[in-house]
């Protein structure tokens, strides 16, 4: 298959439930996550860059019992017990004191000057990305690279400001891994509040059109719990390691001589609408020289925070986390 | 007992008691004193069109210039003129200020002189390594023969705008205790205004004025009470820091400034009752930092919402009668119009996703639904901690009475329990769903005239307007937007990179310069010559 395949030649083959088989960021968010200036200012969303967990697939009914969920604690919420370091290291205190400082300058706005979180970045001490960390074999290409679709600058520092970041970083992972609580914890017992009987007459009532306890959220509790389990019930981000960054939503493409073409939504704009055919194949237009539908799953849910009362969300929780 | 009033320094010069006097008697000094290159501090009460003398472009943060080369009918032939790269990984979030041709342009630890014309840098000064946060930067300040930075560790250097070389530099805050700046500082005849930032620590809001000449302190604002001072009105909270630029009527001789969200940022419990001076707008005298009135936009703020977004000021009639008003689309998701002598509320309408308030109290305040106050089961909150909008600025178009805002319809969790302390942030909050909006706001009446999708997340943007009915901005895809302003509809699009900083525009040699920060590029487009 040519690489250089013009869009008008895609096959017509049917896109199956695409989003059931991938992890995504939701597709109004592709454009700004693509862009998303380093660091985001004070204004960015945490849905953008907030902390990430998981993704299963219970987006859809009808769904095929999904595969476990890859052991993954980067950038997990709080309430996640933190991986433990997985290679002991010691670092000279005065490496660590360098560390802190250019930490405070680089880092902290967004992770905290404890490395603990901050505004919008997430606690470095619960990522896998540091527990996996051997003396900066992991930490030091991610500073180097950034990671710009989360919001992560790439640094431009001294190799002895990179190696005394990771002292100091693994320095606070140490001190986190042996103390308990946390300034951003949320546990899943203080989620408990909800009553499950409410919760499951509002699921039968709002949730029904696309989910369905014994079939896409069968088992769910034995997945999630906690904060994580409230958070995808809100609204299902996408994982931290999502590649590449596609949704559960669906675009149908009409082009001018009739022919239609249909993918995963990879991207939308006022001005261009671009695509992802079954065949991994990427396509874009013009949105004025084509006609086009968006099949959004996730609107539903946008749709849902408008009417949630607080006793509500708590009620769909206890209801859900009854789904074991 | 603590007020809310001014420390004046020991050494403080007091101004002339008459305000319109003592800007005569400046325009004669500035006149006698001053080389035609340097910048005369009167030129921000008549910005020429050459220029964008100030944060702002002038004292009303209006973001709305006169020029009219550039209108709907031709904006589309608008082409790139120049584009300066600050070879910086971080995004620009700084708005330039422009004087006799030469453009200042700011990040943290940098600032740049360049030709306004080519793009050319003249030159480029680099603070030293240092503490602080380095999150981002608003901008630069220009007096005389003087240009102004603030940096990361809470500092104020001085430059000379001929060749970049520091002055002086004089300490704003102690870092050490948790403040840094971004702030652009604002020029008031011979006060230098700069504010700071600082609420991952329970540290007091601040304002200073600075002699802009010496570098010298010449009073203190303090919106919450400093260390050592009994509290008789913040209820036990820190924080309410002035980190946006203020506006200023010469006329009244007062300075509008807003203060941002108390400290401990999401524990409430421990701060009891309004927390004044946070979440507000103050009127201040610029000659003395004096407390002249305060409006509270956010009492009792537990969201992290700020009330720093720019107090925009307008002449007009309002309810019948000719008024001195402030505008303000606050971070709390409300629309605010004061009475700016009295600071009198006359219209609060929600302009964003809003469920915070059940309702408005008859001060014009939205009350505080306390179930709404960060819980430990989790409350369900719009905005988000980020705002209905954020320090990007709005513009005001006189010709169709609207004030243009960046807005977010937002929603995050917010918790918050004791074992979160009280220190800084004390507590957690998680987005959930943000939309960008660029919403139209009637100032008569806070009605929405129209709305423009920004195709994704909080926009970054800031908005400008011209007399040509031409709105100037960015989307959260990442294009620079020019927008008819009556109606709202797209009408030239450019794809570079998410607009970080807010669009401004001025004239030289008769052709009229637009420049838009797109990622860490600095953007010219012009009509082609």
């Amino acid at each position: 298959m040519s690489a250089l395949r013009p869009p008008g030649q895609a096959p017509r083959a049917p896109v199956k439930a695409p989003w059931l088989t991938r992890s995504g960021v939701p597709p109004l968010l592709v454009g700004a996550v693509r862009h998303l200036p380093p660091c985001l200012l004070l204004a960015t969303t945490l849905a953008l860059v907030g902390p990430f967990h998981p993704l299963h697939a219970e987006v859809a009914a009808n769904a095929p019992a999904p595969a476990p969920p890859p052991e993954r604690g980067q950038n997990s919420p709080a309430s996640v017990r933190p991986p433990l370091t997985a290679a002991d290291q010691e670092y000279p205190a005065a490496q660590i004191e360098a560390g802190r400082t250019v930490f405070a300058a680089q880092c902290a706005f967004c992770h905290g000057r404890d490395t603990a979180g901050g505004e919008s970045g997430p606690d470095l001490t619960r990522s896998l990305l540091v527990a996996s960390d051997d003396r900066g074999d992991k930490i030091a290409p991610h500073l180097i690279a950034g990671r710009l679709e989360k919001g992560m600058p790439a640094f431009v520092l001294p190799a002895a400001d990179v190696a005394a970041i990771v002292a100091f970083v693994h320095d606070q992972k140490t001190k986190a891994d042996h103390s308990v609580g946390g300034r951003r914890s949320v546990e899943p017992a203080d989620l408990q509040t909800g009553d499950k009987v409410a919760g499951q007459r509002y699921f039968e009532a709002a949730c029904t059109r696309c989910h369905s306890a014994s079939g896409d959220l069968a088992g769910l509790a034995k997945r999630l719990e906690g904060l994580p389990l409230l958070r995808r019930m809100l609204y299902p981000t996408p994982a931290a390691d999502a590649e590449p960054a596609h949704g559960p939503q669906t675009v149908r493409v009409e082009l001018p001589a009739g022919k239609v073409i249909t993918g995963k939504l990879a991207y939308r704009d006022e001005f261009t609408i671009a695509l992802v055919d079954a065949d991994g194949w990427p396509h874009s237009w013009p949105t004025d020289r084509v006609t086009f539908t968006v099949d959004d799953p996730l609107a539903a849910h946008v749709a849902q925070l408008e009417k949630y009362t607080d006793q509500d969300m708590h009620d769909v929780l206890a209801y859900l986390q009854t789904l074991r | 007992m603590y007020s809310p009033t001014s420390r004046p320094c020991a050494d403080q010069r007091r101004a002339a008691p008459a305000a319109a006097r003592s800007f005569a008697v400046l325009l004669a000094l500035s006149a006698g004193l001053l080389s035609a290159q340097e910048v005369a501090p009167s030129l921000l009460l008549q910005p020429t069109p050459d220029s964008w003398p100030t944060y702002h472009g002038d004292y009303s943060g209006r973001h709305h210039s006169a020029l009219k080369q550039i209108t709907p009918d031709n904006v589309r032939q608008m082409t790139l003129a120049w584009a300066f790269n600050t070879n910086l990984t971080q995004a620009l979030k700084s708005t330039p200020v422009v004087a006799n041709g030469i453009l200042f342009l700011t990040a943290p630890d940098n600032l740049w002189a360049i030709d306004a014309r080519t793009g050319r840098q003249l030159w480029r000064y680099t603070y030293p390594t240092n503490t602080g946060f380095h999150i981002g930067h608003r901008g630069a300040a220009v007096r005389g023969d003087l240009v102004y930075l603030t940096t990361p560790d809470a500092h104020l250097v001085a430059l000379d705008v001929r060749t970049g070389k520091p002055r002086w530099t004089v300490p704003i805050a102690d870092a050490k205790r948790g403040y840094w700046s971004t702030n652009a500082p604002l020029v008031i005849r011979n006060h230098l205004l700069v504010g700071v930032s600082g609420d991952f620590d329970n540290v007091p809001g601040v304002l200073k004025s600075f002699d802009p000449e010496t570098g010298q302190p010449q009073w203190t604002f303090y919106s919450t009470p400093p260390v050592g001072t009994p509290d008789s009105i913040s209820g036990g909270a820190t924080g309410g820091q002035m980190w946006m630029t203020g506006t200023y009527d010469p006329e009244l001789n007062l300075v509008y400034v807003g203060t941002g969200n108390p400290t401990p940022v999401l524990n409430g419990p421990v701060r009891p009752g309004d927390n004044k001076w946070t979440g507000s707008i103050v009127a201040l005298n610029p000659d003395t930092g004096e407390l002249r009135w305060g409006f509270q936009a956010t009492p009792h703020d537990t969201h992290d919402w700020d009330a720093a977004e720019v107090p925009v000021l307008v002449d007009a009639v309002f309810g019948g009668r000719p008024r001195k008003l402030l505008l303000q689309a606050s971070r709390n998701g409300y629309f605010f119009v004061l009475d700016r002598a009295t600071g009198e509320n006359l219209l609060t309408k929600p302009f964003a996703r809003a469920n915070w308030a059940n309702e408005i109290g008859s001060d014009g305040r939205p009350v505080p639904n306390v179930a709404k106050e960060p819980a430990r089961d989790g409350r369900l909150v719009s905005p988000d901690e980020s705002g209905g909008t954020n320090y990007r600025s709005p513009s005001f178009d006189p010709a169709t009475g609207t004030l243009l805002v960046s807005a977010s319809d937002a929603f995050a969790i917010y918790f918050f329990k004791p074992e979160h302390g009280a220190s800084g942030w004390a507590g957690a909050d998680y987005g959930v769903h943000a939309r960008g909006v660029l919403r139209a706001i009637d100032y008569q009446t806070g009605a929405i005239k129209w709305s423009h999708d920004l195709s994704g997340g909080s926009g970054a943007a800031g908005v400008l307007t011209t007399a040509s009915g031409l709105a100037f901005t960015g989307d959260s895809a990442g294009n620079a937007l020019a927008l008819r302003t009556a109606d709202g509809k797209t009408l030239w699009h450019s794809g570079l990179g998410r607009v970080g900083n807010t669009p401004i525009t001025f004239e030289l040699d008769g052709r009229q310069f637009v420049l838009f920060g797109g990622s860490s590029v600095l953007y010219a487009f012009a009509l082609a010559p």
